[in-house]
């Protein structure tokens, strides 16, 4: 399978970019084709902007080359994996604005003009999965509801379709752990990247 | 103690967050205004896209994120955020949640020393924007209220229990939402544009009338 992971994390000695890379080590070892964003390294830009916006609605939503790279990518793909802290119980901003800026009109899903439905644009995706670290323990994460993994579980599902699978791996009040515990999640996380079908 | 507080005119703080100089977020904005000044309130106003704000954290601010204090070009914001007594953000729901831009403000501003502290010892945070008394967001959808609740509402959640949990802790919150802006008809607009400035009028107003519980 070809495979995208979208890495979402400021520092590079930081246990996402730790989990990104056991993740892409497990998929490779499991014989998948992955190609890995580090959306930071390559100095994202988070907001859509303003001349994006207005281009929104229009025929060719997208103005970057380098969008148009994730989004060719998005499309030629079969499993999305993301990798990211969950920040104010959601997405960190740039992660957010990938979805905003990639996920257009076209690539994401298709207005159908006649009965002003959405459909979905990445049925290609078969396999949709999370990664996140929390600072939260897991009760409180589950009291304030998990915007984050919503957004990605819930409304870009919608984008992909039903038959799409989809696997969350949290690492839960990520401060309090021992460093045992996260070598621990670690291999849990390249385990079920390499035996990914 | 209860007591009622004294006239002093509310604090309000905005946050708008749109790209576009236009359309029907931007006339939403210009209702609230309209709304707070006719409720005789101190207002402040942010606009994001105006300011060029940065809304990626950078790695030096995620190295030191327990430590207080923001960056020394949003120290303007976090004391606007300490200053004010009611919060609202206007801006357009996209993927069920705050626009990348607005997640950014929140990120980064929302930090230690200004909406919370972490004391020596301590493993819960400690919530410090006790001043603000009422949250509000004024916000559209693309799709249906349906389609939302399907979705999970994450946007709502994000302020109504992230965000409000470092706040004072019986701090109202106000949902003013339209949805379903994809489909309908111009109409349906004006009226919600219509009634929103009366409705922040009353909101405010009403919030300086309220007993206050104070601790």
């Amino acid at each position: 399978m070809r495979v995208a992971v979208i890495l979402a994390h400021p520092n590079r000695d930081s246990f996402a970019h730790e989990i990104a890379r056991r993740a892409t080590g497990g998929l490779i070892a499991g014989g998948h084709d992955v190609e890995l964003i580090d959306l930071h390294a390559i100095d994202f830009r988070a907001a859509m902007s303003t001349a994006e916006r207005a281009a929104y609605h229009g025929q060719s939503p997208i103005l970057d080359p380098l969008v148009q790279h994730h989004a060719d990518l998005v499309r030629a793909i079969d499993t999305l994996v993301f990798v990211y802290p969950t920040w104010w119980s959601g997405l960190p901003a740039i992660l957010k604005g990938w979805l905003e800026r990639v996920l257009v009109p076209g690539v994401g899903f298709h207005f159908d003009e006649r009965s002003g439905k959405v459909r979905p644009g990445l049925t290609n995706i078969r396999h949709l999965i999370g990664i996140s670290t929390y600072g939260s323990p897991r009760w409180y994460v589950r009291a304030v509801n998990d915007n984050g993994r919503r957004t990605l579980m819930r409304a870009l599902r919608v984008s992909c379709g039903l038959r799409t699978s989809r696997r969350w791996h949290g690492m839960y009040a990520i401060d309090t752990t021992t460093e045992a515990e996260r070598a621990e999640f670690a291999a849990h996380v390249e385990r079920a990247m390499s035996e990914l079908r | 103690m209860i007591r009622r507080t004294q006239n002093s005119p509310r604090r309000v703080l905005v946050i708008f967050c749109h790209p576009r100089p236009d359309g029907f977020i931007r006339a939403a904005f210009d209702q609230v205004k309209v709304g707070v000044r006719a409720a005789g309130a101190d207002i402040r106003v942010h606009d994001l896209y105006r300011e060029k704000f940065v809304p990626e954290l950078s790695a030096e601010e995620h190295r030191t994120h327990s430590q207080p204090g923001v960056a020394d070009e949003l120290q303007q914001h976090a004391d606007d955020l300490r200053w004010c007594d009611t919060l609202i953000l206007v801006y357009p729901t996209w993927w069920s949640g705050q626009p990348a831009m607005l997640k950014g403000w929140i990120d980064r501003v929302w930090a230690a020393g200004v909406a919370w502290e972490l004391p020596e010892g301590a493993n819960r945070l400690r919530p410090t924007l006790r001043n603000v008394r009422q949250l509000v967001a004024v916000t559209s959808h693309g799709s249906s209220k349906l389609v939302n609740s399907l979705q999970g509402e994450g946007g709502k959640r994000t302020i109504f229990r992230s965000l409000r949990s470092m706040c004072h802790p019986l701090a109202r919150t106000h949902w003013l939402a339209f949805y379903g802006i994809d489909n309908y008809q111009t109409n349906r607009r004006h009226a919600y544009l219509d009634k929103l400035a009366a409705k922040i009028e009353r909101l405010v107003s009403e919030s300086s009338k309220r007993p206050r519980l104070q601790r």
